[in-house]
């Protein structure tokens, strides 16, 4: 439930008691829920009868991978023990600025680990589904495509047309014929949103 | 940027213009009949304008104006670490502060000087209690200060300003962060000076003369910085921070008001 109330970064909401519970833009101190953000005041009633109270802000999200999200990336090189590529949004929301990732060759599937052939896989310029394994080193966050639903979503072939999956493992050429070899994506149709 | 080596010097018996102008600013006195020399009362802040969102390719930004001392505030991110750096599950914050060349008496340079880096540092400290670092692990926030004109309290404006920047920019944050200095002379704690009551450690000497600055967290009442300068007694001092707080708190509810007012504006 929307209320009109407006909060700002330390603003006190209410005294935290058995039926309240802080949410997203919130923190609890010494008893009360703060506000993290500027933005309205949202309360929500969950499974267990107990009231979350929230702020949302009308700014796009601030987000940052973490763990087991479920992001889009473009690769941006391939050689034989990983790829590169560059995040481009998580989940729903679109990054203003790429982060940087690594997807692994043990990574790539779920089954036959060994056999896999990263060139057989992806191509630079590809754009692929995968999740977060885990925050990574330093420089890169580190993914994952072992499952059936994650892997090369769009694609297109060395002369520059556009590709469709054929299996599990091979795209074709639209305007070529032409078969290249990728992981492909089961795409979801509930997942697939299109822009209009 | 480099030094123009190019530039035609004046002839050898020009002098240098600021030796008369800053001179002649340092001297009297600074409260002449209880009124300071703009005819404020000592305890009397100069009125306060604030607006945030006006860098739009920002992810936040704001901009504060107490008379002549103007500053504006850019945050961007949070954002990938670029340089090579230990892995951390926190955020980091990295801030800018600098001069903008034309906005002191005394021409600044472009690149940032030490008193720049200085202000740069204690900003930082001031900022990073107020915000949840581990909301944006592994990432960064960079922010951007730059004193468009320079009418002394530049570092309590900046600190004001960058916390604004940070709750426009939708950083979470425990609190907002309210900036506030005084200038101690003798018995008198000027609130909120300009530049020619701002303590100068090379001509200002003495004992209780000296200027303190202070952030405060106004919600949670934590102070996140507090720096001096000068010779200050204790009780001064403890005095002159009281001062800061009470100032910070007076200015909090213009903030709070700004912020809900720009939501309101939005919509």
């Amino acid at each position: 439930m929307a209320t009109s109330t407006i909060c700002v970064p330390g603003q006190r909401i209410l005294r935290t008691d058995d039926d309240h519970i802080s949410g997203n833009g919130t923190y609890t101190r010494n008893g009360y829920i703060y506000s993290t953000l500027v933005g309205y005041v949202f309360t929500q009633t969950n499974d267990d009868g107990k009231t979350i109270v929230e702020v949302r802000s009308s700014k796009t999200q601030n987000v940052v991978p973490s763990e087991d999200d479920i992001v889009t990336a473009r690769v941006t090189n391939v050689n034989a023990r990983f790829c590169k590529c560059s995040i481009l949004s998580i989940g729903k929301t679109k990054l203003q600025e790429p982060f940087r990732g690594t997807l692994r060759k043990e990574d790539v599937r779920a089954t036959e680990k060994d056999k896999v052939e990263m060139y057989k896989c992806f191509r630079p310029g590809d754009i692929i589904a995968a999740q977060v394994l885990s925050l990574g080193d330093a420089q890169s966050y580190l993914l994952s495509t072992s499952e059936n639903e994650l892997g090369v979503v769009i694609a297109t072939s060395e002369t520059g047309g556009t590709m469709v999956p054929i299996s599990w493992c091979k795209m074709q050429c639209t305007k070529t014929l032409s078969e290249e070899f990728r992981k492909v994506a089961k795409v979801q149709p509930q997942f697939i949103e299109y822009s209009s | 940027m480099p030094v123009d080596s190019k530039r035609i010097c004046g002839p050898e018996i020009t002098k240098n213009p600021y030796n008369f102008l800053i001179n002649g600013n340092e001297k009297g006195e600074l409260i002449i009949n209880g009124k300071r020399r703009d005819g404020r009362k000592p305890d009397q802040a100069r009125p306060l304008f604030l607006r945030p969102g006006l860098i739009s390719q920002a992810k936040g930004s704001a901009y504060i104006e107490q008379n002549h001392t103007k500053v504006i505030c850019a945050v961007y991110g949070p954002r990938e670490v670029i340089r090579k750096e230990d892995f951390s599950m926190k955020g980091q914050i990295t801030c800018e502060f600098k001069f903008a060349t034309f906005s002191c008496k005394k021409k600044r340079g472009h690149q940032q000087d030490s008193e720049e880096k200085d202000y740069s540092v204690q900003l930082l400290e001031a900022l990073e209690p107020a915000v949840q670092l581990d909301k944006f692990p592994k990432s960064q926030v960079n922010l951007y200060l730059t004193v468009l004109q320079n009418d002394g309290s530049a570092l309590a404006a900046s600190i004001t300003c960058a916390s604004l920047a940070l709750a426009h920019a939708g950083i979470e944050m425990f609190d907002l962060v309210v900036g506030s200095s005084v200038r101690i002379h003798g018995n008198e704690i000027l609130v909120d000076p300009c530049e020619e009551e701002e303590f100068h450690s090379n001509t200002n000497i003495g004992v209780d003369e000296g200027g303190v600055v202070l952030g405060l967290m106004p919600s949670i009442n934590q102070i996140s910085a507090l720096t001096s300068k000068g010779e200050l007694n204790f009780d001064t001092t403890s005095q002159a921070v009281k001062t800061c707080i009470q100032n910070c708190q007076k200015v909090y509810p213009v903030l709070q008001n700004c912020l809900v007012n720009s939501l309101k504006e939005k919509d």
